[in-house]
């Protein structure tokens, strides 16, 4: 096995894994957090659409929404899309679920008072939830979006099932063209295994730093 | 739109049988997995908070090993990779018996049951410290503690979360379409690319797991009502 072919991997996971899993969180965390609040509003508008949503995104295989996104999706607009696009529509998608009850999740357990206090100081409802609650709430949820985040990297994998040359499909490639699979399919494991363990440690790390802060924060 | 949506193909000849099949495969490949999973991983997770030492790291690297690597990358390497380390008799066998479905009930075992030991593990930091101290001061052996007063105790409690995970595996189990397992996801497509009829093969895929992950969560929350440690409150929501 070449330069070469470690060359065609490296770029696959660089341009493809890891661009889809940044561009599809960067657009399910915005779409996430007003998800939430409407999750947590009271008008029966916001709340029904936005709970069946998330609740039929997050029983359902990602593979599924792939699917439709990719042989559905064209049918219905009348434009066809290529299978990155289909992948990357997919993933922002089913993330912006997860996403949406982590983030629901850490604006509950920013206590009530927080919001009468702000309030209170004349602050709009808006406001309240812009400068008060979901700074205090990111921070405390902060592990749980990097954690999904990392899940959301291994499932960028399955956009090769549409047809994404991403680094498994290349992998494929690789090894039906020399013939190597044990090789190759191991250094593909161990590439991902390095990369979100470092990842999760990372996370923990955090964790336990802010878990310290909080803990300082809270003494008088 | 290329053609008028026509449901009847999911049950005209040949497709009606072929669905049928594929979801009984679907639900069948999740259960087995499930079964294994569910063993494997009460046990890995007990060994994650056994007095040895030796155990305590073995069960550590091996879930961290099967969390941190991506499903589909498994599946692969099991269903590939290690037959190619067995001698060439038994590996022919092995393809003969089916090894397309038994690899993946092996690999979705085995990636689920590292999932359950995490919850199992959080289950005994929660509540199984004390309990277990309190088993061995009466006298039982490690095992006689864990078997009859730690594991009911804390399985109990974990019941929100291993439902949870118990839908994961349904989800997961499309992967093994990728092995070339006759299931939901690859019926789907192929009733697809077939018939171009995508919008009933899809929404038929999607009902397929809905109404799975649906019943499963309904049946583990009876589960959960039914198992709930009398004195500890539930997944209720405080107003």
């Amino acid at each position: 096995m070449g330069w070469a072919a470690l060359i065609q991997l490296a770029s696959a996971l660089l341009w493809i894994n890891l661009r889809l899993t940044l561009t599809a969180i960067a657009i399910a965390l915005p779409v996430a957090c007003l998800f939430a609040l409407g999750r947590l509003s009271r008008l029966p508008l916001l709340y029904y659409p936005l709970t069946a949503y998330v609740n039929v995104l997050r029983s359902s295989p990602l593979l599924m929404i792939m699917f439709w996104a990719y042989y559905t999706g064209p049918m219905i607009t009348g434009s066809p899309a290529s299978a990155y696009m289909a992948a990357l529509i997919a993933l922002a998608a089913f993330e912006a679920a997860y996403f949406t009850e982590i983030v629901r999740a850490g604006i509950q357990s920013i206590a009530t008072s927080q919001r009468r206090a702000a309030l209170a100081t004349g602050l709009s409802p808006a406001q309240a939830a812009r400068y008060i609650i979901l700074p205090q709430a990111l921070r405390r949820m902060l592990p749980s979006l990097v954690t999904q985040s990392i899940i959301a990297f291994q499932d960028s994998t399955i956009a090769s099932v549409i047809g994404v040359t991403d680094i498994f499909q290349m992998t494929n490639i690789i090894s039906a063209r020399e013939q190597r699979p044990i090789a190759l399919y191991t250094g593909l494991a161990a590439m991902f295994f390095v990369l979100c363990y470092g990842l999760s440690r990372a996370a923990r790390g955090l964790e336990s730093r802010m878990a310290a802060r909080v803990a300082g924060g809270a003494a008088p | 739109m290329p053609q008028q949506i026509d449901w009847s193909v999911l049950w005209r000849p040949p497709f009606g049988e072929m669905v049928v099949g594929a979801v009984l495969t679907t639900l069948e490949l999740s259960l087995v997995s499930w079964a294994f999973a569910l063993i494997l991983g009460v046990a890995i997770g007990m060994a994650r908070a056994a007095p040895l030492r030796a155990a305590r790291l073995l069960a550590t690297a091996y879930v961290e090993l099967f969390r941190n690597i991506p499903l589909l990358v498994q599946l692969f390497f099991v269903y590939y990779v290690l037959p190619r380390l067995l001698p060439e008799p038994l590996r022919q066998g092995l393809f003969r018996l089916g090894w397309e479905p038994a690899s993946a009930v092996l690999t979705l075992a085995l990636y689920t049951s590292a999932k359950i030991a995490e919850h199992v593990r959080s289950g005994l930091n929660a509540v199984g410290r004390p309990v277990q101290l309190g088993a061995l001061s009466t006298g039982l052996t490690w095992l006689q503690a864990q078997r009859h007063v730690v594991a009911p105790l804390v399985l109990r409690t974990i019941v929100p979360s291993l439902a949870s995970e118990f839908v994961t595996v349904f989800k997961s189990s499309s992967l093994a379409m990728t092995v070339g397992v006759v299931e939901t996801s690859y019926l789907t497509q192929q009733l697809g690319l077939q018939t171009f009829h995508w919008i009933e093969a899809n929404t038929m895929g999607i009902a397929v797991y809905l109404v799975c992950a649906w019943s499963v969560a309904l049946l583990m929350s009876l589960v959960e009502r039914w198992s709930r440690v009398p004195g500890v409150l539930g997944r209720r929501t405080l107003p």
